[in-house]
């Protein structure tokens, strides 16, 4: 077709390594989706609390990490945790290994960038909670952290499922840089696949389209819980 | 001879600021228990204000307000407030009710959540004070599919089940329609009818005269003038209350 040559689909070999990279990729992309989010709770509500000390601290970090690209923190993690000091020495092997794993690292770097664009979408979402019901609350006997927990929260969460699904989406397309530390996610075999076959291109065309399908699945799965929480006759969700 | 039963809301004096703006410059005011007090004033002169600071929304600056037997100012923790929102329950100009929530659990949540009472006895509660306002089938609704009108007997609702002994209004008719704030004044005239305490702020100047035992008139932030509500709006004393009664009336 088009003079493409695909017939390198139906080798076993490439085919194991295709899902193996796959269920690597899905793996990093769940946990550091899961721990984004939780990063963004934590540290939306620190900051929503002005918790002393973590608050300026957390305004330092989310700082730091938005605006430094998450390939660069990557190498951070990878290259220097270990060289200042976070290695240990294997008692079989006598080698000196780092503490953090490439796996580790790049979940690192993913939790680091996206996890402090969370926390801005999320206090963006509690910004935007009514003054009215944050009142009504209040004056209830509700105290500040019962209002973050019951309130502010729940409708930050709900207002901000299309932002967060953007950020967990690059979560996906980032860790693609995980093949870049030899950690063997769907990039990293793909790179492989195509030093065997020299078909660059329909391998390409291939990983892409992987890519696309993730991204795709993963939109639908945000559109769906956007339905299931949407608030009968409260503007908040299309 | 019986001892004169002292008034369930005092306040002494009471100053507030936010920053450089002094909004309360020492306002005093007796409601005695079971009397409805109106509060009518202009824009800005403080009414709802003194609202929030009965029930510890804001803090005074100085003077003193005693609602039953709690000491409003001395209370600085949220703990503290608990009690006092639990005697003293208020109800918005914009409902504030919580979007998220069904009707019922609306009105089950503080109850069960702040009092920490029995759910079984709060929803029998609920269901009966819905009833009576005529919201017995929009329990599982949620507060965007109501009316306005709707809306706020369901915040009045709310309010009720915490089993106040105040009962704090805040122009809760002005963002209504005029066909529904008929329904809404109807349950507030019940409410004063079967005794309850009820300090309202308001602009329904002819349910003010209907309902009130004593109405207060404010301006700047400070009492103008009070008086039981025949005296003072068919026979107002102050020249400001005079031109505010001229162009409200």
């Amino acid at each position: 077709m088009f003079g493409f040559d695909f017939s390198w689909l139906g080798d076993p070999l490439y085919q194991s390594w295709f899902m193996k990279g796959l269920a690597t990729t899905l793996l990093l992309s769940v946990v550091a989706g899961i721990l984004s989010i939780l990063i963004g709770i934590v540290g939306a509500a620190i900051l929503h609390f002005r918790t002393p000390f973590l608050a300026p601290f957390t305004v330092i970090l989310i700082d730091l990490f938005r605006n430094t690209p998450p390939l660069v923190q990557l190498f951070f993690f990878y290259f220097m945790l270990s060289d200042v000091g976070f290695s240990f020495t294997d008692p079989l092997t006598g080698a000196s290994m780092p503490v953090f794993s490439g796996f580790t690292c790049v979940v690192l770097s993913l939790c680091t960038f996206n996890g402090a664009i969370a926390i801005e979408i999320i206090r963006s979402g509690i910004s935007s909670v009514p003054s009215q019901t944050v009142e009504g609350a209040r004056s209830l006997g509700y105290t500040r952290r019962q209002v973050f927990l019951t309130m502010e929260l729940p409708l930050a969460l709900r207002m901000t499922v299309p932002l967060m699904t953007n950020n967990i989406v690059s979560i996906i397309k980032t860790s693609a840089q995980a093949s870049l530390v030899a950690v063997t996610d769907i990039t990293y075999y793909a790179t492989q696949a195509m030093l065997e076959t020299f078909l660059n291109i329909e391998v390409m065309m291939v990983l892409w389209l992987i890519y696309v399908a993730i991204a795709t699945i993963v939109s639908l799965g945000a559109r769906a819980i956007s339905r299931a929480v949407r608030i009968p006759g409260y503007g908040l969700v299309s | 001879m019986a001892e004169p039963i002292p008034p369930i809301v005092q306040l002494t004096d009471v100053r507030k600021a936010f920053g450089s703006v002094e909004v309360l410059k020492g306002i005093s005011m007796e409601v005695d228990a079971g009397n409805v007090v109106c509060i009518i004033g202009p824009s800005g002169s403080g009414k709802s204000t003194v609202l929030r600071c009965i029930n510890g929304l804001v803090s005074i600056n100085s003077g003193s307000i005693r609602v039953d037997t709690h000491q409003v100012e001395t209370l600085r923790t949220e703990k503290m407030l608990v009690p006092l929102r639990h005697d003293v329950s208020m109800v918005f100009q914009q409902y504030n009710l919580f979007p998220h929530k069904t009707v019922l659990e609306n009105v089950l949540m503080a109850p069960i959540q702040v009092l920490k009472r029995n759910p079984d006895e709060v929803r029998s509660l609920a269901e009966s004070l819905l009833a009576k306002v005529q919201l017995a089938d929009r329990g599982d609704a949620y507060p965007g599919q109501l009316s306005g009108g709707q809306q706020q007997r369901v915040a009045i609702v709310r309010a009720l089940a915490m089993e106040p002994k105040v009962m704090l209004f805040d122009e809760v008719t002005a963002a209504l329609d005029p066909e529904m704030v008929k329904e809404v004044l109807g349950v507030i005239r019940d409410l004063a009818n079967e005794g309850m305490t009820c300090i309202l702020v308001t602009h329904e100047m002819r349910f003010a005269e209907e309902i009130a035992d004593r109405v207060y008139f404010t301006d700047g932030g400070i009492i103008v003038e009070h008086a039981p509500p025949k005296q003072l709006f068919h026979n107002p004393e102050d020249p400001r209350l005079r031109a505010f009664l001229d162009k409200v009336l």
